[in-house]
């Protein structure tokens, strides 16, 4: 029993990150209706920039590189919109996934030529685990949570309680309506992608944190954060939420039952039944876009 | 000159790949971001049965067969969806078949991958058997190529055309717009199929990690930078991409730095697909030869 309650509580910790990680995706899928690719590469270079500044030649101790390593992370999230999607937003949809996919690839391919491909990590050494009732929690883990509650809060009172949030909710509703109301597109789309990256970085660093780096983490953890946001219905914040917490507890619950080799292959089926079952998503709030 | 041979060989199988991606992506506009599982499909069942000592034509044959099956079972569900969701769908079940090959050891020998693939027995194995490899190749290739403008041509190539620009006005003219879809992702998957067996064969050893989402995207590029939705576009552009990466080999890098070359590449890819996007969506050979000034 206690061990089920351990693949439960792990996929909580996992589920607290996807949902960061959901929350960003299905926050740019709202406003610009479509799936930003790159958005793993962000969560992927949040987790390399603070390792480049705890390294020498920088050394900053690591609760100060957080910080900086954050702010690069927004800037590239708004540089890629500025240069990349801006200009293509009238266009094709399709034109933006292709050029999404490109952004990606440039990013990835910009870690590996920096750091390598190989495995790395932060270099903490592992603390042993807080023992609660049978189960087990390290300090690290601790924090993610802590961290997911605090940002998804901050979001929550943002979305709810401001002007900004507001407005937001309004573009997400119907773009063409929101401009002619006169809300700032501008200042909308930068808040979007500011709020994305952050969480992104945020969520990549943490989960480095408590894991390792490799260029690839983007990419696994931008599908199942897809998955995630397909869950709650593209477009759903709260959804998208619910969702990260489900995938995290499915896929560390799933290797009770399949062989761990299997682990990532939940995530893609569940997206591919998803899709095809209930392309609203489970929690249906929002209609009519595919 | 043999080393000439290899590339132009590659840059063919390659060429062929593309095509079959184009007539999904360029002519019926469904954007398939799992082409590389139907290049792998054929690859594998080829390769096994042709392990297993089935005559190459043969097996060659069946894993094109393979390859539409497969086709077929992941168009009728996924065809439900559309545009980028359509992509979604196909990305990820490239990935599960990618999946598969690496767990499913006891067929695939997993990581491993599966050497010794004999070539066609008139061909001729190793070095020698080159000349006559890129012979077929360039035959196929041709065949592919010709079709791929019959079809184009074609009542039917037509109303996928009809269906890429509004489907609601093939459905007014009468047209099935899902079978004409289903049709034209069985045939993609068939030509993609082709591909994977004439790599498997070629190149005598595969494994799961030969196709990945670098292979969509590179086979991608090759659709977008040539031209899509025309037909020798996916060609040329397969050439441009294969001799681009061949030729970085010879660029003067010092020996430490070699582990450099292959993200160096992956970033040009990745910068050219966004400048393409930015700058010239048609491609270089483009559909409408500038005739659509409007």
């Amino acid at each position: 029993m206690t061990y089920y309650a351990q693949l439960v509580l792990n996929g909580v910790i996992a589920g607290s990150i996807y949902a960061l990680f959901a929350v960003g995706l299905t926050m740019v899928y709202g406003v610009f209706r479509f799936i930003n690719f790159a958005h793993g590469e962000l969560i992927a270079w949040g987790a390399y920039l603070v390792l480049l500044l705890i390294n020498p030649p920088f050394s900053v101790p690591l609760y100060l590189a957080v910080l900086p390593a954050l702010l690069v992370t927004m800037a590239i999230g708004v540089g890629q919109d500025r240069y990349v999607y801006q200009p293509l937003i009238h266009g094709n949809r399709i034109t933006l996934l292709i050029a999404s996919i490109g952004v990606s690839y440039l990013l990835r391919n910009t870690i590996r030529l920096i750091w390598g491909s190989d495995l790395m990590t932060y270099g903490i050494r592992p603390v042993r685990g807080i023992q609660f009732a049978g189960l087990s929690i390290t300090p690290t883990q601790i924090l993610m949570i802590g961290a997911a509650v605090f940002f998804l809060g901050a979001l929550y009172f943002l979305l709810t309680r401001t002007m900004l949030g507001k407005s937001l909710r309004a573009v997400a509703d119907n773009m063409e309506l929101a401009a002619v109301m006169g809300i700032n597109m501008k200042k909308v789309s930068l808040t979007v992608w500011i709020l994305a990256s952050l969480f992104a970085g945020a969520g990549g660093f943490l989960l480095a944190l408590d894991t390792n780096l490799e260029p690839v983490m983007g990419m696994t953890n931008m599908i199942k954060a897809f998955a995630a946001v397909l869950l709650g219905g593209a477009g759903n914040v709260w959804g998208a939420l619910v969702g990260g917490l489900f995938i995290g507890i499915a896929e560390n619950v799933g290797v009770a039952f399949f062989s761990p080799g299997y682990k990532d292959f939940i995530s893609f089926a569940l997206i591919f039944l998803l899709l095809i079952l209930r392309p609203k998503g489970i929690f249906g709030v929002l209609t009519g876009v595919r | 000159m043999d080393y000439l041979l290899h590339i132009l060989i590659v840059a063919l199988i390659y060429g062929i790949f593309a095509i079959s991606l184009n007539l999904e992506l360029g002519y019926t506009g469904l954007y398939n971001f799992g082409h590389v599982a139907f290049f792998g499909i054929g690859a594998y069942t080829s390769a096994l049965l042709g392990l297993s000592g089935l005559p190459v034509s043969l097996s060659m044959a069946l894993g094109m067969a393979a390859a539409g099956v497969a086709g077929a079972l992941l168009a009728i569900p996924a065809l439900r969806l559309t545009g980028d969701f359509f992509g979604i769908a196909t990305l990820v079940f490239a990935e599960m078949v990618r999946l598969f090959f690496v767990n499913e050891r006891w067929l695939t020998k997993g990581p491993m991958g599966l050497p010794g693939i004999p070539r066609p027995s008139w061909i001729g194995e190793g070095i020698a058997g080159l000349p006559m490899f890129l012979i077929f190749c360039i035959l196929l290739t041709v065949l592919v190529a010709l079709t791929g403008r019959r079809l184009a041509t074609s009542p039917f190539g037509r109303a996928l055309k009809v269906v890429r620009e509004d489907e609601y006005v093939a459905q007014t003219l009468g047209k099935n717009v899902l079978s004409l879809k289903i049709r034209a992702v069985i045939l993609g998957s068939v030509l993609a199929g082709l591909a994977g067996c004439l790599w498997a064969h070629y190149i005598s050893y595969i494994s799961p990690s030969d196709f990945t989402l670098n292979e969509t995207i590179l086979v991608l590029l090759c659709v977008v930078l040539g031209g899509k939705g025309t037909n020798w576009g996916p060609v040329l552009g397969a050439f441009i991409i294969i001799f681009f990466q061949e030729a970085l080999r010879f660029l003067p890098i010092p020996a430490d730095f070699g582990r450099l070359v292959a993200p160096l590449q992956g970033m040009v890819y990745g910068f050219v697909l966004i400048l393409i996007m930015l700058k010239r969506p048609e491609g270089i050979v483009s559909e409408y030869r500038g005739s659509r000034q409007c």
